[in-house]
């Protein structure tokens, strides 16, 4: 069942908004690193962008072509903010449709950044349909989109007892070359990227495993082209370790499909 | 193999629906087919505990065609020797004519009538002449429905809302207990239920006194056997302070005995742990599979359980409880727990000095009965997934996060099947560098 942006509570509308915003910035990051063209227009100094929208917390930051880090403090003075004046807004402008949006230059280079996110979270959308785009790109923007919004939404009421009875752990996520792990600590997830695979005695072991078959098993399940469960049975994603952990983390991830699905 | 391969094609039919099966070739590929084709009409597929995600897919079926004594037969014609028993339901094995015969018998007769058949009367004496400490009995179909009568006519009986369980424990799948926890549940049915951990007496006592007044009951498995983890015996105080504390707050204490009812004592499980429960719940093995649970209560809680409307569409069938009459009968036929643990002695001491031989410290945990392996330096259940995996492949069906049952079909050469099974499957695991397997 769809649900009205209008009919949610305020802690919903402000989840969606910065899941949205997390969504967006996170899709320009893995636009920026995989697309030839996008690397060519970024501005030599990098991008250094803030999102900001009243009523949904700390505005969320972007910084590229580096590793970046999307939190509130990404590394480096930001040049732009762009500014959403309520959660509704920001719900809209993000999902391709009109709304209002205040550009609030900070620094030079500010009206680059600007052209650069607009085009490149163009190209983000575009990646994801564009029929010649390749497996690895569009397993890597879904793989993003999917953990990272696990990210955004855990914290939220709903979930709050969900997350008490998930044990706590990491979760190494593969596909093919692309690598996470996710941690899920009380009532956090937290999402590390491109994790080289690291000797034992190095780090944590993983609490769990959760890898897919190879690229097109993880767009399959990642586009919901194919139930989770179906792939888990027939053996082209493949779980091991804290099944609880892991379950449990489905069971977010049903929630983000959820809020995914809010039409405004 | 012809034989089995008869029986196939007559029990399951075509797996693809006249597709080419998925996963051809493959050792389940018929499972696998039925898989996908469930997934399109039914939730999950599979769901709840026998979900392919449970087990270790690739290496277990996912449908099973048939069974005889301690042997199941997979769509795909595999056998295994078999350690789940029906999540415990079959006691006296498979197919044992003993059951079968006067339970097929009523079937041709009428099983579900306008009114009860007499063998409900029977049954009711029986179980409770035998359940130390009990006055009634109420049938119903599954433990779901026991335990949350049991917790209602404590409720009811009390005038108290508040429910106490042990943290990880099971009690079934109604809103009250289940794992289901959307806020609309939270907000109802689960807000009066509070939880400790299991024999932990210093959090029971701050749990009885931060809630005085308000207790309803406790509701607790005979021994602690939550999924993923080891089993837990009571310590010694632990009943003990259960009953004190149920005493001063006019609680009452319930055991569920769904799961290991029967296996460990044929007077009750409760009883080999000196408990005194005011309310109990058996199923599974209680008919050897056929489809029925009975709670039983204290003669202090008659009047209540007899003001309640109790009611279900099957639950006063009469096959089942002609075949639970036929289960205890050759329960004590068989020689019943005492035979049950032999064989789990067998078990345990064989796995454990397998692991050591290989180098591994695997131990096995719970009653003899009902034992479950855990590897001491894997809380995480990886060595667990691929030792069973192992098994599996090996044709022994050992779950890998669920405890495992002791059956009277077992035969000591199944055991001695078994243990040369896991000393294949040890090595494999202890060839592998610890890296490597972690």
């Amino acid at each position: 069942m769809k649900t009205n942006f209008a009919h949610l509570s305020p802690e919903e509308k402000s989840i969606v908004a910065r899941l949205k915003a997390s969504l967006a910035l996170h899709l320009v990051e893995e636009a920026s690193a995989s697309d030839a063209g996008l690397q060519t227009i970024c501005p030599t100094r990098g991008v250094s962008m803030k999102l900001g929208i009243r009523g949904a917390g700390p505005a969320l930051g972007l910084r590229v072509p580096q590793t970046s880090q999307i939190s509130p403090t990404p590394p480096g003075r930001p040049s732009l903010l762009l500014f959403f004046p309520n959660t509704k807004a920001a719900v809209r402008v993000l999902s391709g449709a009109k709304g209002t949006v205040i550009p609030v230059p900070l620094g030079a280079g500010a009206f680059a950044a600007l052209a650069f996110f607009r085009k490149a979270s163009g190209r983000a959308t575009e990646l994801l349909r564009a029929p010649d785009t390749s497996e690895a790109t569009r397993a890597r923007l879904l793989l993003a989109a999917t953990l990272y919004g696990l990210e955004a939404i855990a914290g939220e009421s709903y979930l709050e007892r969900r997350m008490q009875i998930v044990p706590d752990g990491v979760v190494s996520v593969r596909a093919g070359e692309i690598a996470y792990r996710v941690t899920k600590r009380g009532k956090t997830i937290q999402i590390q990227n491109n994790v080289a695979p690291a000797p034992a005695s190095d780090s944590p072991r993983p609490a769990a495993l959760l890898s897919f078959a190879g690229y097109r098993s993880a767009i399959d399940v990642l586009s919901g082209k194919r139930q989770a469960v179906v792939a888990l049975g027939s053996g082209e994603v493949h779980i091991e370790g804290l099944l609880p952990l892991v379950q449990g983390l489905f069971a977010v991830l049903d929630r983000l499909s959820w809020y995914l699905g809010v039409e405004v | 193999m012809s034989e089995m391969t008869d029986e196939r094609s007559g029990a399951a039919g075509s797996p693809s629906g006249g597709r080419s099966a998925v996963a051809a070739g493959s050792r389940f590929a018929a499972s696998v087919a039925y898989f996908e084709r469930a997934a399109r009409v039914i939730p999950g597929g599979i769901y709840g505990s026998k979900s392919p995600g449970f087990l270790v897919p690739g290496h277990f079926p996912y449908y099973l065609s048939h069974a005889r004594g301690s042997r199941i037969y997979d769509a795909d014609g595999n056998e295994f020797i078999d350690y789940l028993c029906g999540y415990g339901s079959q006691i006296v094995g498979y197919g044992n004519p003993a059951v079968d015969g006067p339970a097929l018998e009523q079937a041709r007769k009428g099983d579900l009538l306008n009114q009860p058949h007499p063998a409900m009367v029977e049954l009711a004496e029986r179980l409770v002449g035998l359940v130390e400490g009990m006055g009634w009995a109420v049938f119903v179909k599954n433990g779901t429905d026991a335990t949350t009568l049991a917790t209602s006519i404590a409720r009811a009986d009390t005038g108290k809302q508040i429910i106490i369980a042990a943290e990880g424990a099971y009690h079934g799948a109604a809103n009250w207990c289940s794992t289901n926890v959307f806020p609309v549940f939270m907000q109802a049915e689960q807000r009066d239920v509070r939880f400790f951990p299991y024999n932990d007496i210093q959090a029971l006592e701050a749990l009885f006194a931060a809630n005085r007044g308000q207790i309803a009951c406790i509701i607790l498995t005979p021994y602690h056997h939550p999924t993923y983890r080891p089993q837990q015996l009571p310590t010694p105080d632990f009943i003990a302070a259960v009953e004190r504390l149920c005493h001063a707050e006019g609680a009452y204490f319930i055991v569920d005995d769904i799961r290991a009812n029967f296996r460990l004592d044929m007077h009750g499980s409760h009883k080999s742990f000196g408990a005194h429960p005011d309310l109990v719940t058996m199923g599974k093995a209680l008919a050897n599979g056929y489809p029925i649970s009975v709670l039983l209560g204290s003669d202090g809680l008659r009047k209540t359980a007899s003001s309640f409307f109790i009611t279900g569409t099957y639950w006063m069938s009469a096959v089942p409880m002609i075949a639970a009459l036929a289960t205890l009968d050759e329960m004590e036929r068989m020689g019943g727990t005492a035979h049950l643990a032999a064989l789990g002695q067998m078990l345990k001491e064989g796995l454990e000095s397998l692991g050591l031989e290989a180098g591994i410290r695997a131990r096995v945990s719970g009653p003899l009965a009902i034992p479950y392996l855990t590897f001491d330096e894997d809380p995480d259940l990886y060595l667990n997934q691929r030792f069973c995996a192992a098994m599996a492949d090996r044709g022994v069906f050992m779950h890998p996060h669920h405890n495992w049952f002791m059956s009277l079909a077992h035969t000591e050469e199944d055991i001695a099947r078994t243990l040369e099974a896991a000393r294949s499957a040890f090595r494999e695991l202890g060839a592998s560098s610890a890296a490597e397997r972690l």
